[in-house]
């Protein structure tokens, strides 16, 4: 099979952080982490080119994953393969969406990824192969994909058995036990001793690591984020007051503070009336121009990035917050304020 | 149950008296109500339900609802008279209230506690100069008259099952090898209309205290709170606290009721910190061997339950939570916002599955059902999230998740069988 791979810049070798706001481009044959794929496929498949783009410029503009289809397309693929992106968010988001791309432009496509990145979600029907969390397991990961081209090249589906990541959709259902029934039933299994008993499994969440400070204030852009739904007065574009599918952005250039009368709060999670009386203690524009007036921060980032947190699942938050994360590192910015409600 | 000039119970028929009804709501802050009536089975829908209660009395003497319609120091126990397969409930726009439905038959019909009984339904008209603030208050007053005021009538009525409610397994008396199990009970506490009232005062502040649960079922907790409607615990679900209910059918048999301990949900959390670490020394100083903990609300109310089965695990008690599950619309998001490391959970629903409900023939407490920017009376495709009680953070709905491996699993087990 002719074979299109699709890597981010850093493991194309065009740089690390710095680099990520480069835009799309081909090089010829295999770059990076395709070498060893290229090895470990042996000489029946062909990585004829490699596709690359910068992990901020792709994550922050969802048209990019089409205009990459169209560049493996004019490189006659027959497979589009991503990643692997191990735990990376921007980058596992891409190649997630591309493959999604990929796969509605009736194009084959296979991306690997670890089966926790934030960006699993967006590559649809797509199939997905496991990846280490890191790249320190970059040739165990490589052979799980390489025998997943493999077996795609004899027309077979991937399953579980492949690596695949199955998408366990958790089904919502009617019992004949009411829960609190059922509550009963499992304290009393794990008072005999079964300790392994749950309906939901427990555990498994992230510890996120802070980065460090910021290293020179005075002449760091910051940005104001937030997801208490701080919107202009009547809401123009609809944001959701609770269970959130996207977010928005809105210039505060010039402005010293938030009019009370001109922004409101649709978050249907808390009472909005103190918010509303004075939007500024919901997104702290008013503080924050004064800090940029006195020198303590450079410049405040030119707009404001909002969703509602209300209720919103995990999977979306998490990919707001990888757009969010490029969206800021592609404009400059060194440092977020993000408040919550 | 129907409505008539006069109210009157007569063999298991219910005639709610209108005028009757109507002067338990005269308040300056309301200009005017309307009573309606729903029963499971109508093609009906309820927009935007308040609160919702069972009508209980004590007799002429009165004594329900304390803090309200009794006062604290009242002989406690005795008698209560429930009307059984009754509620009542105001419905309409508040600005706080989140809106939500109960549908009396179909889909809806089948997930909510509410689609299942005979509804006394009170459409309300806030009063020109009256706040929403003292509407509400008008409207709660109302609902806890009207529910005393149809359970007087029935006083004299012989009934159809009488209950008795054990008192709690107190500390140091012999178990007979059981295992002490009691209720954790949160209470949502984020001021006004997300607020809810022990003794007709709102918890917030206060510290996890030991309960009688016979105070709870006689009306002692009276919610205000009009938060997420799937994941709300109205009054009447707290007169029936599901959790409680099914610890003491099981009580001298696999377990023995060791009480209930209700809490508080801080909004800050150091405090919700303090809560939890109170709330499990309470449990194990009260001789607790294990505990259920159930919350009301979603997101911040996650965390006291996460603070609150991690505090009790580490003090050795064995602790399970309710938790409704947030993963997404086809099911495949990370199912808890945030969940405990230890213990086990219950999930009462995923919050994001859609529903979709058949088209009905009349609509009470208004005329558009603005989530899903439609008549009130079409058919509409709603979130799960919307359904009155329907993911009953106390565990009185019958939903549940399975993943489909789960699934899987059991249907090669229901083969083998």
């Amino acid at each position: 099979m002719r074979i299109v791979h699709y890597v981010n810049q850093f493991y194309a070798g065009l740089g690390g952080e710095a680099e990520a706001g480069i835009g799309p481009r081909a090089l010829e044959g295999t770059v990076g982490p395709g070498r060893l794929l290229s090895q470990l496929l042996g000489d029946e498949h062909e990585i004829v080119v490699t596709l690359v783009c910068g992990d901020d410029y792709a994550a922050s503009n969802t048209a990019v994953a089409e205009e990459l289809v169209g560049m493996a397309r004019e490189a006659g693929a027959e497979l589009l393969v991503a990643g692997p992106a191990f735990g990376s968010g921007r980058y596992g988001l891409v190649c997630a969406r591309l493959v999604a791309a990929a796969e509605a432009a009736g194009l084959p496509a296979l991306a690997s990824m670890h089966p926790d990145n934030p960006g699993i979600s967006d590559a649809g029907g797509a199939p997905v192969v496991a990846a280490g969390a890191s790249s320190r397991q970059m040739r165990p990961t490589l052979q799980t994909v390489a025998a997943a081209i493999a077996k795609l090249a004899t027309g077979a589906n991937l399953t579980v058995a492949d690596g695949r990541v199955a998408r366990a959709a958790r089904v919502g259902q009617l019992v004949d036990q009411r829960a609190a029934a059922r509550a009963v039933e499992l304290v009393l299994r794990r008072l005999a001793g079964d300790r392994e008993s749950t309906e939901v499994p427990v555990g498994g969440f992230d510890v996120v690591t802070p980065s460090a400070p910021v290293d020179k204030l005075a002449s760091a852009t910051v940005a104001l984020v937030t997801e208490g739904a701080l919107v202009p007065a009547g809401n123009p574009d609809r944001l959701e007051s609770a269970r959130a599918t996207r977010w928005l952005r809105y210039p505060i250039e010039g402005m010293d503070s938030l009019a009370s009368g001109k922004w409101e709060s649709v978050d249907g999670g808390f009472a909005t009336t103190a918010a509303n009386a004075d939007p500024n203690r919901i997104v702290p524009l008013d503080t924050v121009r004064r800090l940029e007036r006195d020198g303590v921060i450079g410049r405040l980032h030119n707009e404001l990035l909002v969703t509602v947190g209300n209720g919103t699942q995990v999977a979306s938050a998490r990919r707001f917050g990888v757009e969010w994360a490029a969206e800021l590192r592609k404009a400059g910015v060194q440092a977020a304020i993000l408040t919550a409600t | 149950m129907e409505i008539g000039a006069a109210t009157r119970y007569e063999q298991h028929q219910l005639v709610v008296g209108r005028e009757q009804a109507q002067a338990l709501f005269a308040d300056p802050a309301l200009a005017a109500v309307r009573v309606h009536v729903a029963a499971p089975g109508d093609p009906t829908r309820i927009i935007a339900p308040l609160d919702v209660v069972e009508p209980r009395s004590k007799g002429p003497g009165g004594g329900v609802f304390p803090g309200w319609m009794a006062p604290v120091n009242r002989p406690r126990g005795g008698d209560t008279h429930v009307l059984r397969g009754a509620a009542v409930l105001a419905a309409g726009y508040l600005p706080r209230n989140q809106e939500g439905l109960i549908d009396m038959s179909g889909p809806a019909a089948e997930r909510s506690p509410f689609g299942r009984t005979n509804n006394v339904v009170i459409e309300f008209d806030r009063a020109d100069g009256a706040s929403w603030q003292e509407a509400e208050v008008a409207l709660r007053r109302g609902l806890l008259r009207l529910a005393v005021h149809l359970a007087d009538a029935a006083v004299d009525a012989p009934p159809d099952v009488v209950e008795e409610l054990a008192a709690p397994h107190r500390p140091g008396m012999s178990t007979g090898g059981l295992p002490r199990v009691g209720a954790i009970t949160n209470l949502q506490t984020q001021g006004a209309f997300k607020d809810v009232f022990v003794y007709g005062r709102s918890m917030a502040g206060s510290l996890p205290t030991l309960f009688d649960p016979v105070e709870i079922e006689d009306g002692a907790v009276v919610s205000g709170q009009y938060g997420h409607p799937a994941l709300r615990n109205p009054t009447y679900i707290h007169q029936n606290n599901p959790v409680v209910a099914e610890l003491r059918a099981r009580d001298g048999q696999d377990l023995c009721f060791a009480g209930v301990v209700l809490c508080p949900e801080p909004v800050e959390q150091a405090d919700k910190e303090l809560v939890s670490t109170h709330a499990a020394w309470l449990c194990r100083a009260a001789g607790f061997d294990a505990a259920i903990v159930t919350k009301e609300g979603a997101g911040n109310a996650d965390n006291d339950l996460m603070l609150k089965v991690d505090a009790l695990e580490a003090d050795g008690l064995t602790a399970v939570a309710l938790y409704a599950e947030l993963s997404g619309a086809d099911g495949t998001g990370p199912p808890l916002v945030a969940g405990p490391r230890r213990g086990a959970v219950v999930s009462t629903g995923n919050y994001d599955q859609r529903v979709k409900l058949p088209a009905v023939e009349r609509a009470l407490g208004g005329t558009r059902l603005n989530i899903a920017d439609a008549e009130a009376t079409a058919a509409v495709d709603v979130p799960t999230a919307a359904i009155l009680g329907a993911l009953s953070p106390l565990g009185a709905g019958w939903l549940t998740c399975r993943s489909e491996q789960q699934q899987l699993a059991g249907q090669k087990l229901g083969g083998a069988a």
